[in-house]
């Protein structure tokens, strides 16, 4: 355009908001402080917003965190705190004890069960419901339901499942003429562990298929006409089309699983109590909850905390750095 | 031979229609554009003949075969009617590579390995991407992404391609040197192609034919030359042609036995041999069409009185490169011109004569036009 | 235009619908049994099965349930939303500043907040409890509540900043250049447009908090304090109240959660994204 061309002097940029913004930035900068610092007027006055926070968090986790790693190299047992250091002898002898080793194994077993089912299942639902089903909604809440729910509350319904004698399975097994696929459930320490991780499957496979169908329809239509009009259609289009790129989807909620996995806690405590025969559904949260409240072996828990603490930190950390991080990805 | 027709097609979204009764036949070996603004039915259409939407009335057919049929209840999915197609966001996936985007139809209609590799290394080297073979789409520009997509679409040797603003994304300069690309490219393939636009300098340039359409409907089927030259409604004549045409109010007269065009600004006389159905608008309102290419400065000196030289005054001079924009008005009226060089000034007057054998008359109730 | 999904013929698509379907009777089995049988007298809980519907409906067990848990849904209810006001609003002034007045380091900042909302709560449970007692709070609601907040602060900062990421940063520097101060530029601008994130994450927060077990087990097990979650749990491990109770008081304690569920679910559903995916 012939009129309207640039003055001199000022450019375009200096009068834009953007440009606005920097100068009115630079300007601050120079004002309170003739010594250069990092740390505007302003800048203080922003930190003292998420002060509150900062300290809130910062005391409660990373303080409390390291609390406990002191606690674990201590001696306390009993109700009296006691802080004399002992090295890590609480962590030699969590290895040599049979109902650490039991929950750890435990634990191992649920995560290689619960996962992959619940990644599953949830792949599964999120494909049929993307079938242009009539009432997807109503279905996907329904799925959804358990996972919303309290832990306490779902034990208890699954008590009620699993009671031998009047519980829903078994007298529903009997109705339908199964009768002899009765069993204890969780009163038989041989499948208690197994019980308890189908139903905690059944509480988290809403919730998988809720990451799996939003991943889904992050795909753009045209990706999936163009794959039409390849011929890819039906299950050639799922297998290599869609599921490829489902692998952020499948890593936040494998992410999501495993650290549930390793805390789990509250179901396990209300709904077994970590028996049948003593340990059969022992986890490693439980057990440090019953070393540290119920036998008061303070310093002991401690030191099973810290260690869960790290494994959680090893899958969480790397998670992290990838999404905050590789967001340009 | 691969033509397509359609018969009375017709498309429907709950009450809107998309596409109404349309009657299309493009010829074997032609390049055709659907053009229109958004929201005229051009891509409804497009998905229509692909068969990625079923059609509510009417029928469609790929050389000889009937791929569509709504009375007949016939609708042949998009891999049998040996199509390709091109999205305007490329939609290539982006968890395979290049050739494993290349070779993805090719995989699915389980062609041998040996000769995937082949088909998928001309077609990259056809398209100068054999450099880029093994990068994922996300490393590559959209110019670069732009011809996998077309790779993937030439690979399976169609009988037809089919491409939805393929260029839409791209930069201006690439634009129109892809759009160059692609023209050459279709020539020497020979494949018949549809490509859809709502920029009316790529149908210009690139199609054999072109159809305008507007909401639905057809406005013109044509040559780029006949939908210039010969537009045959407001739509067509204001939509095709940048910058666009002129269009004045006025009135046609009869003075002298000769017919005029009266403005009230101005008077325009019309040449001698009109054709007899103007003679029943006279003394009616109809719209002048005049593009800005067709206003000339008038040779002759001031004062003398040449029939259809009219004093202007001029508002702007836009200097656009190869020539001048000129935004000039008559009292109320205003007028845009293309000239080489002028000696005025904005604020100044200038006299302009127009061409009178390019004047374009239109009925101002329906908007045809009748010269 | 085709749909992408698993285009099946007409009759086969009868079979999604049957397996559909049958999700729905298997996922549902046990909140169904739960419903029936909180209305059943003992005699229907011996003389029917669990998914059959009471052959004579009470709402005895409702009752004795309720009187049961009377005191612990009052301090549920009282410690939840007291909690969930508190994370909320800290969330969002942390969202804000942690996307829209950058300094430096404001990543770190969010990366450490993060990872507490991924963290095993056993890690600091002792000195939890312990910090909780020196302060004279614990079996107290106050504790509940203090507790609640701190670690509900690393959620609701994760929602915030992934909505408030979403405002464009004109928006903030339009205001400055108009002279708002920090807060002004909150207040007026950000917490008009907050809407939604609030609700998600005061939907998300109430469900967290109100099913919470763990802190209320260690820090308020006392009647003064204690949470619906415990009581019900140790509703459950006497012998002395049959099913029907049991059941009548896991209605009760779900009762607030499935209201918010049904009316406010598509909320919570976003909630539970934002921990899964950017953006």
């Amino acid at each position: 355009m012939e009129s309207g061309g640039d003055r001199k002097g000022i450019s375009s940029f200096e009068l834009s908001p953007e440009g606005l913004y920097q100068n009115s930035l630079w300007a601050g900068q120079k004002m309170r402080f003739p010594f250069r610092r990092v740390f505007t007027r302003e800048t203080m006055v922003n930190l003292l917003f998420i002060l509150p926070s900062v300290v809130l968090v910062g005391y409660f986790v990373y303080v409390l965190i390291g609390w406990n790693v002191v606690v674990s190299v201590s001696n306390w047992k009993g109700l009296t705190p006691s802080y004399n250091f002992v090295g890590f002898g609480q962590y030699v002898t969590l290895f040599h004890d049979p109902e650490f080793i039991k929950s750890l194994t435990n634990n191992i077993i649920l995560i290689l069960l619960f996962v992959p089912t619940s990644l599953g299942l949830g792949l599964l639902l999120a494909i049929l419901l993307d079938s242009k089903v009539r009432g997807e909604g109503v279905f996907r809440s329904i799925y959804l339901l358990p996972f919303s729910l309290s832990f306490v509350i779902t034990a208890t319904l699954w008590a009620w499942m699993y009671n031998p004698d009047v519980g829903v399975i078994n007298t529903l097994l009997k109705a339908i003429g199964l009768g002899f696929l009765q069993s204890g459930w969780t009163t038989d320490p041989s499948i208690a562990l197994y019980c308890v991780i189908l139903a905690i499957i059944w509480q988290f496979s809403g919730y998988t298929m809720l990451i799996f169908l939003a991943g889904i329809k992050s795909i753009p239509e045209s990706q999936i006409m163009a794959a039409e009009v390849d011929g890819a259609t039906g299950f050639n289009l799922y297998r290599r089309v869609v599921i490829p790129q489902l692998r952020t989807s499948t890593l936040s909620a494998f992410v999501v699983l495993m650290i549930f996995a390793l805390k789990v806690f509250d179901f396990i405590y209300v709904l077994t109590g970590g028996g049948p025969a003593a340990d059969a559904t022992y986890v490693v949260p439980l057990k440090m909850f019953i070393e540290t409240f119920l036998r008061t072996n303070f310093a002991y828990g401690a030191a099973i905390a810290t260690i869960l603490f790290l494994i959680v930190l090893a899958i969480v950390v790397p998670y992290l750095y990838f999404f905050i991080w590789g967001e340009k990805d | 031979m691969v033509n397509i027709t359609t018969k009375n097609l017709t498309k429907k979204y709950g009450n809107t229609i998309a596409v109404k009764d349309l009657n299309l036949q493009i010829k074997d070996k032609e390049f055709f554009v659907f053009l229109g603004p958004s929201g005229c039915g051009k891509t409804t259409t497009l998905f229509a003949i692909a068969g990625l939407i079923k059609i509510d009335a009417g029928d469609i057919w790929i050389g000889d075969e009937l791929v569509s049929s709504a009375e007949k209840g016939i609708h042949k999915a998009p891999q049998e009617r040996g199509i390709a197609m091109v999205f305007q966001d490329y939609a290539i996936y982006p968890h395979m590579t290049v050739f494993d985007n290349i070779a993805f139809p090719l995989t699915i209609s389980k062609v041998k390995k040996d000769e995937i590799e082949a088909r998928v290394k001309k077609t990259a080297e056809l398209l100068g991407i054999s450099h880029l073979l093994n990068r994922k789409p996300r490393q590559l520009s959209g110019g670069q992404r732009q011809r996998v997509a077309l790779g993937r679409a030439m690979v399976r040797r169609p009988k037809v391609f089919l491409m939805d603003e393929p260029l839409a994304n791209l930069d201006a300069k690439l634009r129109v040197q892809t759009r160059t690309e692609l023209k050459k490219l279709q020539l020497d393939t020979g494949v018949t192609t549809i490509y859809v636009t709502h920029d009316q300098v790529e149908a210009m340039t690139m199609a054999d034919r072109i159809m305008v359409q507007k909401d639905g409907a057809v406005e013109q089927i044509g040559t780029p030359d006949e939908l210039y030259n010969h537009p045959s409604n407001l739509f067509v004549a204001g939509f095709i042609g940048s910058p666009e045409m002129n269009f004045i109010d006025c009135t046609l007269i009869e003075e002298r036995k000769e017919l005029h065009l009266d403005a009230k600004e101005f008077k325009i006389s019309l040449p001698t041999k009109m054709p007899s159905e103007l003679k029943s608008y006279i003394g009616t309102e109809i719209i002048m069409g005049i593009r800005p290419e067709d206003l000339h400065e008038s040779e002759s000196a001031e004062g003398t009185t040449q029939e259809n030289a009219i004093r202007m005054n001029i508002d702007l001079i836009e200097p656009v490169g190869p020539y001048l924009l000129l935004h000039l008005n008559v009292g109320q009226i205003p007028l845009v011109t293309t000239v080489k060089d002028i000696k005025a000034k904005a604020g100044q007057e200038v006299i302009m004569e127009m061409d009178p054998s390019k004047i374009h008359i239109f009925d101002k109730k329906t908007t045809k036009a009748i010269i | 235009m085709g749909g992408k999904g698993l285009r099946f013929p007409k009759p086969r698509r009868i079979i999604l619908y049957v397996l559909l379907i049958v999700f729905v009777f298997l996922f549902l089995l046990p909140l169904w049994t739960d419903f029936t049988t909180s209305f059943k007298s003992i005699h229907d809980i011996i003389y029917t099965v669990p998914v059959e519907l009471p052959l004579s409906p009470t709402i005895e067990p409702l009752i004795t349930a309720f009187n049961l848990m009377e005191r612990p849904l009052l301090n549920s209810l009282t410690f939840t939303v007291v909690a969930m006001i508190f994370s909320c609003l800290l969330g969002s002034i942390n969202g804000y500043i942690l996307t829209k007045i950058k300094f430096r380091g404001s990543n770190t900042v969010f990366l450490l907040f993060a990872i507490g909302v991924f963290i095993p709560y056993q890690a600091v449970l002792v000195p939890l409890v312990l910090t909780i007692s020196q302060l004279g709070l614990y079996n107290t609601l106050g504790g509940l509540i203090l507790t609640h907040t701190a670690y509900g602060i690393t959620i609701t900062t994760l929602l915030f900043r992934n909505f408030y990421g979403l405002l464009p940063d004109s928006l903030i520097m339009a205001a400055k250049v108009d002279g708002a101060g920090t807060w002004t530029i909150y207040r007026r601008i950000i917490l008009p447009l907050s809407l939604l994130p609030f609700v998600v994450a005061a939907v998300f927060q109430f469900t967290s908090i109100w099913n919470d077990f763990l802190f209320g087990v260690t820090l308020a097990r006392g009647s003064e304090a204690m949470p619906a979650s415990v009581a019900l749990a140790n509703l459950k491990g006497t012998t002395a109240f049959n099913y029907n109770v049991q059941m009548a008081g896991a209605l009760w304690y779900a009762l607030p959660v499935l209201i918010i569920y049904l009316v406010l679910g598509k909320y919570l559903i976003r909630g539970y994204m934002a921990g899964a995916i950017k953006g």
